[in-house]
């Protein structure tokens, strides 16, 4: 249906006019006053959004045929007390990906769901919210995905402590030889 | 209406159950034959492989990698050393690409040869399986004289690949997947052009292209709803860009489309390992990556992503200058299409279309859980 790689303007006319990316990167920066965007390389594109912002940074994203999300990445930082939110978007026509970056506080951690914009948002907020304890508004299915009656701290969270876990939770199971 | 037509039951499908591959399971609930809801139930692998890896070096994770995947191991090996390269500003010789582009496709033809195994099970054809896993041996053989393992090869490295190829590997790999080539046309006979196969598939599970790219679909998935998207044409990585092929699509969406798409995969993957093995430049094959016990990569955060069997396979990388990943994600397409996708091709399905509706999504476990 659409061309299988981006026809580049050098292609075309045989010099580099303005490149998608760089295209792209005036039209967010155009609309959205706070929001900052950088070009690594080619076919990367990364955006600094707020978190006001962010629902309509996806949603103009998403209307510029950003239409694919790749995933959600969560990252505990804890010596800054913050959870950062990574937004991975892809653009099936021009073959581009986005990150969108936000911060939000790691006490009492919640945000708003993104689900009414990317269906397929739901399961990677039910993971993150299991994993690192982020509580998403608006996320009709915001129950375990992947551990059973989990009652630790989140264990994706920089404080959990693996090795530690392991010692309080097996330990204390006395071996099969020991009789008592 | 009969009594049972009225009530609904809840109905365990998997992991013990004989219509299942893998440890997964789907609560069903079901009102006489059809499906009203069900509920995908992962979770029975989950290893905590992306919490392992903040504890271990940069080195040590490969063997980690290609473990998210059984069927499919070499991706995630790749795709990690494609963003720790990416991270340290490393280089890969040419000759590293092409010999990359071998594993990957090798991996490509095993995952796809197992999901004829499971896919023809489903649909209650047994010889097309054995067939297919006894072909499969002889690529699992040809890994073993490559990397010295069959399941797990560790043989993708940040700076090209763990060794050069051995003597005789290219007039060993031509004759195996040339042997391939002409037994597709056996597998189409048995099992492609069967009508039993295509009576029991097509308008089953079907799929529209704005649903599909909504719930995340990538891959065949997404191939089989007529839109030609491939990471080895739009981004192309290792030795892709300069190599001749097609990316094969289908207009229906449903299970029959799917099974198709793999079907026309195995043969563009048989094209590409013999481009490379007759275009292989001269060179070393791998650069010498840093000291593993003192390499320390600088700060950043990036997203790789590449096409595996079954999708795009993704890594978002973050280090903070350390010796060890600060956080690491991987992005796996079994992800939307073992949940969401599955749940909603399942609802108002026949009980009987269940375990072949899943396998055409070609779901992996293990790939979900991490």
């Amino acid at each position: 249906m659409w061309p299988q790689r981006p026809i580049l303007s050098e292609q075309l006319f045989g010099y580099a006019a303005v490149t998608t990316e760089e295209r792209l990167k005036s039209q967010i920066e155009s609309a959205f006053e706070t929001v900052k965007v950088t070009v690594p390389r080619r076919q990367r594109l990364v955006v600094e959004a707020s978190r006001d912002s962010l629902a309509l940074v996806l949603m103009f994203l998403s209307s510029k045929g950003f239409e694919h999300l790749c995933a959600i990445s969560c990252v505990d930082w804890i010596d800054r007390g913050t959870f950062g939110l990574v937004y991975h978007l892809a653009s099936h026509r021009e073959g581009i990906h986005t990150m969108v970056n936000i911060s939000i506080p790691r006490e009492d951690a919640h945000f708003i769901s993104v689900a009414s914009i990317f269906p397929n948002a739901q399961t990677y907020e039910r993971e993150i919210f299991e994993m690192f304890g982020v509580k998403f508004e608006g996320n009709k299915r915001l129950i375990p995905l992947l551990l059973d009656h989990w009652e630790d701290i989140p264990p994706m969270r920089k404080d959990f402590d693996t090795r530690e876990y392991v010692k309080q939770k097996f330990e204390s199971i006395k071996p099969l030889e020991s009789k008592e | 209406m009969p009594e049972t037509e009225q009530r609904e039951l809840l109905l365990y499908f998997g992991p013990q159950h004989p219509g299942m591959v893998g440890n997964f399971s789907i609560t069903l609930n079901v009102r006489g034959d059809r499906v009203v809801k069900a509920t995908a139930n992962p979770g029975y692998l989950h290893r905590g492989f992306e919490k392992m890896m903040e504890y271990r070096s940069w080195m040590q994770n490969f063997p980690m990698c290609c473990r998210i995947n059984v069927m499919d191991p070499d991706p995630y090996e790749m795709v990690y050393a494609m963003a720790v390269e990416r991270l340290c500003g490393l280089e890969v010789p040419p000759r590293a690409h092409y010999i990359r582009t071998i594993v990957l496709e090798m991996s490509r033809l095993t995952s796809h040869l197992a999901w004829l195994w499971a896919f023809a099970n489903m649909l209650g054809f047994d010889t097309p399986g054995q067939w297919s896993i006894g072909d499969r041996d002889l690529i699992l053989d040809l890994f073993d004289l490559l990397t010295g393992g069959r399941v797990y090869h560790i043989y993708i490295w940040p700076g090209g690949v763990r060794r050069d190829l051995p003597d005789g590997f290219a007039e060993r790999a031509l004759e195996v997947i040339e042997d391939l080539a002409r037994r597709l046309g056996d597998y189409d006979d048995l099992f492609f052009e069967n009508r039993l196969f295509v009576s029991r598939t097509r308008g089953i599970g079907k799929i529209d292209r704005e649903t599909a790219i909504a719930l995340g679909a990538t891959g065949p998935v997404l191939r089989a709803t007529g839109l030609a998207y491939d990471l080895r044409k739009t981004e192309p990585y290792a030795a892709y860009a300069s190599l001749n092929f097609d990316v094969p699509t289908r207009q229906e969406g449903d299970s029959y489309s799917r099974a198709m798409v793999i079907r026309e995969e195995i043969a563009q993957s048989i094209s590409i390992i013999k481009q490379c093995l007759s275009a292989m430049p001269e060179g070393p094959g791998f650069a010498q990556p840093p000291n593993p016990f003192k390499w320390e990569a600088p700060p950043g955060a990036v997203y790789e992503r590449i096409e595996a069997a079954r999708g795009e396979v993704g890594v978002f990388l973050v280090s903070n200058g350390g010796n060890k990943p600060y956080r690491i994600h991987f992005r796996s397409p079994s992800f939307p299409h073992g949940i969401l996708i599955l749940e909603r091709l399942l609802e108002g399905a026949s009980i009987a279309d269940v375990g072949h509706i899943m396998m055409s999504l070609n779901v992996a476990a293990p790939e979900i859980d991490r």
